[in-house]
């Protein structure tokens, strides 16, 4: 049986139409190659070191030994390519080997990275909470002061952002302070607390690292009672005290590493690695409301106020909001009903205290924002 | 086959692959990235570059890709190792005053602008050094470093100069990487320098850069826009003006890329075999043309076929008044409403990048393929091997930051 190609020697890029054969020999069966039209002998290769090159369509790339990769048969008609694989068996134990040893590559390195995945899911929680201790409540400070001042220039842009009664020293802010140290007291917080109320139509509020607060007018009008102002200004300390904030950007730059690595994006500059960050961190965020509710709780019976007073305003906020539940996916809160419930599960004061603050401080803080005109963003101005 | 001026015999260079082929790879390689979380897309790589590599023909002799999965996959892992001390570095400057903050970024950036020449040179070289033509290495030598290097200060001036010294910057890039490109012993040599690009770079950037001014200074000037409610409508004349302007740079850019490629690239030889290329403005226009039509209206019909699950699976019909309808029932399903959103987004962008691959890569290889006569191409008989060259683990760096098409 011989085989007619197209051989390169791999020493000089002078192509040669050739004619093999396999051949016996001492050391095992030789391809032989000799030139087409001289006759002459060429060069003789062990055939079992043949292995299949990957080619284009209706062409068969042979390799003659792995130690000169240039060296190369081409055949390229279908019935030489039949005689070829028919001649050579190691043709196909190679390509099999082969086929087999990217198996293995590819499974095993898919593999390497569930496992390191499901470390990550496991881990990152559990090591985020240990590291964020370690970091100097320095860096969370200055972190903080940037993420505020983002955020003041966004909310200014949509000409959303206005400081109610500026007067750190009116009666309103005076009261504030003093609840916040109040519910600060004993914590060993090395934060200095700040609290902020801002007009907006949006019922909410939130803690940035480093310890500043923000409480939106909004909120403030659906608010029933000083417990339930309290309640929530409470559980907002509650992330101050225990970094949740910081300890959600340590875990979001630790998932942003990850799904980079998965996506090939180091950079992380891609649409994909900013929505799959934000869908794994939203996990982190449960337990954090739990443990600032839990917080808020334990402020409210050792201050005197209701620790039921903020599941009721929970209760009230989210029951008609579609909103918060259109966006419950990328939302950072578990869901009011589980939250409401673990709170009313909270031993009630049999005793009322003072409550969080005066009749006088109370009518103050309600009266923050009444002055303030609430700016409507449509006209920009 | 002809014969040149001196009775030289010359050679077209053929491509023989299929957009049907490719398409069959790329969609066996989409499908196998699901399994692998995405691990396969070395494999993909390496199947693309056979495929672009071997159906690319030069006087009847096909080149060869001779790079594996593995290599690349190695690149990558330490492309990892240089980038996570840079993650650390990212978050530990988050966390310091602003200004020490936003100038540490900065310079991060300015450190990844230059490290991206160091890996778009590299990431050559691995190509390079990994394709064979009639059994012989090609190969890349020069300084990765000092390419960067070169092109970082380039790349200063280029933006104190608002762009004027293009020309200068990638003439000197080109004749840096291609007269340290080598086809086994033999040199590569290219002599083209700036004035080759100076007229169709000077002519795209001045006729776009006035057209803009103008369509600015008509917008600003002669109030060419309304205000309702904070919302800027420009009117018709203003509307007008700005098309215009993109099909200027359209046009102009294309004819500048067109003669980019040809000038250049017929400068050079590989010793006494002197190559020639020679593509169109038009080609290029006419593959970026059905790149934007073919992508929109397929990005369109996923779009309608996505609400209309959305529809589906909420199980409402729009509000008569035009509404959106309430999509709080499918949304607030945290699972359900993440595996859509993840199936939606990896259709999309596949789609993407399916289309790119298909129409831009494929036209863009085919077209300089099809496009090269290379004269005297026998001197090339005499090319003797090179020694092996063992030290590229992967493109590296060039994979993590994927840069470099193909």
């Amino acid at each position: 049986m011989q085989l007619t190609g197209r051989y390169y020697d791999g020493h000089l890029a002078s192509p040669l139409d050739v004619i093999c054969q396999v051949e016996p020999a001492a050391a095992g069966p030789m391809l032989a190659v000799y030139g087409l039209i001289s006759r002459e002998l060429v060069e003789q290769w062990p055939a079992g070191g043949v292995y299949p090159v990957p080619g284009r369509k209706g062409e068969m790339r042979i390799g003659m030994s792995a130690e000169l990769p240039g060296a190369r048969l081409l055949v390229t008609d279908a019935a030489e390519i039949e005689r070829a694989t028919a001649m050579l068996p190691a043709l196909g134990e190679h390509s099999r080997a082969d086929s087999r040893r990217q198996l293995v590559i590819a499974a095993s390195s898919s593999l390497a990275l569930v496992a390191v995945i499901l470390t990550y899911l496991v881990g990152v929680p559990i090591l985020a909470e240990r590291v964020v201790w370690l970091v100097p409540p320095q860096w969370e400070e200055n972190l903080g002061e940037t993420v505020a001042m983002q955020m003041e220039d966004q909310f200014r842009e949509q000409g959303t952002f206005v400081v109610c009664d500026p007067n750190p020293q009116s009666v309103a802010n005076r009261a504030l302070a003093r609840f916040g140290q109040e519910v600060l007291a004993d914590t060993n917080s090395p934060f200095n607390l700040s609290i902020t109320v801002v007009k907006s139509e949006i019922a909410n509020a939130f803690a940035l690292p480093g310890g500043r607060t923000y409480i939106f007018s909004a909120l403030m009008d659906t608010v029933k009672s000083p417990d339930e102002f309290a309640g929530v200004v409470a559980h907002e300390i509650g992330h101050v005290v225990y970094r949740h904030g910081f300890e959600q950007i340590i875990a979001t730059a630790g998932t942003g590493a990850l799904v980079g690595f998965i996506l090939g994006d180091m950079t992380g500059l891609s649409v994909a690695a900013g929505l799959g960050s934000a869908l794994i961190d939203t996990r982190f965020s449960r337990q954090h409301e739990r443990q600032a509710d839990e917080f808020s709780a334990a402020a409210a019976l050792r201050l005197g106020f209701s620790p039921h007073a903020l599941g009721d305003l929970l209760d009230r906020i989210a029951a008609d909001d579609d909103m918060t539940k259109a966006l419950a996916l990328l939302s950072t809160h578990p869901l009011t009903e589980e939250r409401r419930l673990a709170l009313e599960a909270q031993p009630r004061t049999d005793t009322p205290g003072p409550g969080p603050f005066s009749a006088a401080e109370w009518r103050a803080i309600t009266a923050m924002c009444d002055s303030v005109p609430l700016r409507d963003a449509t006209t920009g101005t | 086959m002809s014969t040149g001026q001196l009775g030289e015999r010359q050679v077209a260079v053929r491509f023989t692959g299929t957009r049907r082929q490719l398409f069959g790879i790329l969609i066996r390689g989409y499908v196998l990235m699901i399994p692998t979380i995405g691990v396969y897309r070395f494999w993909l790589t390496t199947a693309k570059r056979r495929f672009f590599w071997s159906n690319t023909e030069i006087d009847g002799d096909p080149l060869d890709y001779t790079g594996s999965a593995l290599q690349l996959l190695i690149g990558f892992m330490l492309a990892v190792a240089i980038f996570l001390p840079l993650y650390g570095l990212f978050f530990y400057l988050q966390t310091q005053n602003q200004t020490v903050a936003v100038l540490g970024i900065l310079a991060v950036f300015v450190g990844l602008w230059f490290l991206s020449g160091y890996a778009l040179y590299r990431g050559r070289d691995f190509r390079l050094s990994r394709t064979l033509w009639r059994g012989i290495r090609f190969d890349q030598d020069g300084n990765a470093w000092g390419y960067a290097l070169w092109r970082f200060l380039w790349s200063v001036l280029m933006v104190l100069t608002l762009g004027l010294v293009y020309p200068g910057m990638a003439a000197g890039l080109w004749r840096y990487r291609y007269n340290h490109t080598w086809f086994g012993n033999r040199q590569f040599s290219m002599t083209g320098n700036w004035r080759k690009l100076a007229g169709p770079y000077y002519l795209a950037y001045f006729l776009t850069l006035i057209s803009a001014l103008i369509t600015l200074g008509y917008v600003i000037g002669a109030q060419g826009y309304t205000n309702t409610d904070g919302w800027f409508m420009p009117d018709a004349t203003s509307v007008l003006l700005g098309a215009v302007t993109l099909l200027i740079f359209w046009v102009t850019s294309s004819i500048f890329r067109a003669r980019e490629t040809t000038r250049m690239l017929s400068t050079l030889r590989i010793g006494a075999c002197e190559v020639t290329v020679n593509v169109t403005a038009r080609s290029f226009m006419l593959q970026s043309a059905v790149f934007g039509i073919v992508t929109s209206l397929a990005l369109g019909l996923l779009i309608v076929i996505g609400v209309v699950i959305l529809y589906a699976v909420g199980g409402e019909a729009p509000g008569s008044d035009g509404s959106l309808p309430n999509f709080a029932t499918i949304f607030s399903g945290g699972l359900i409403s993440a595996t859509l959103l993840v199936i939606g987004y990896l259709l999309v962008f596949g789609t993407f990048t399916l289309l790119w691959e298909i129409i831009l890569g494929f036209g863009f290889w085919r077209l300089i393929a099809r496009g090269t006569v290379l004269t005297n191409p026998d001197s090339l008989k005499t090319v003797q091997a090179r020694a092996e060259d063992h030290s590229l683990a992967g493109e590296g760096l060039a994979d993590a930051l994927n840069v470099g098409a193909y």
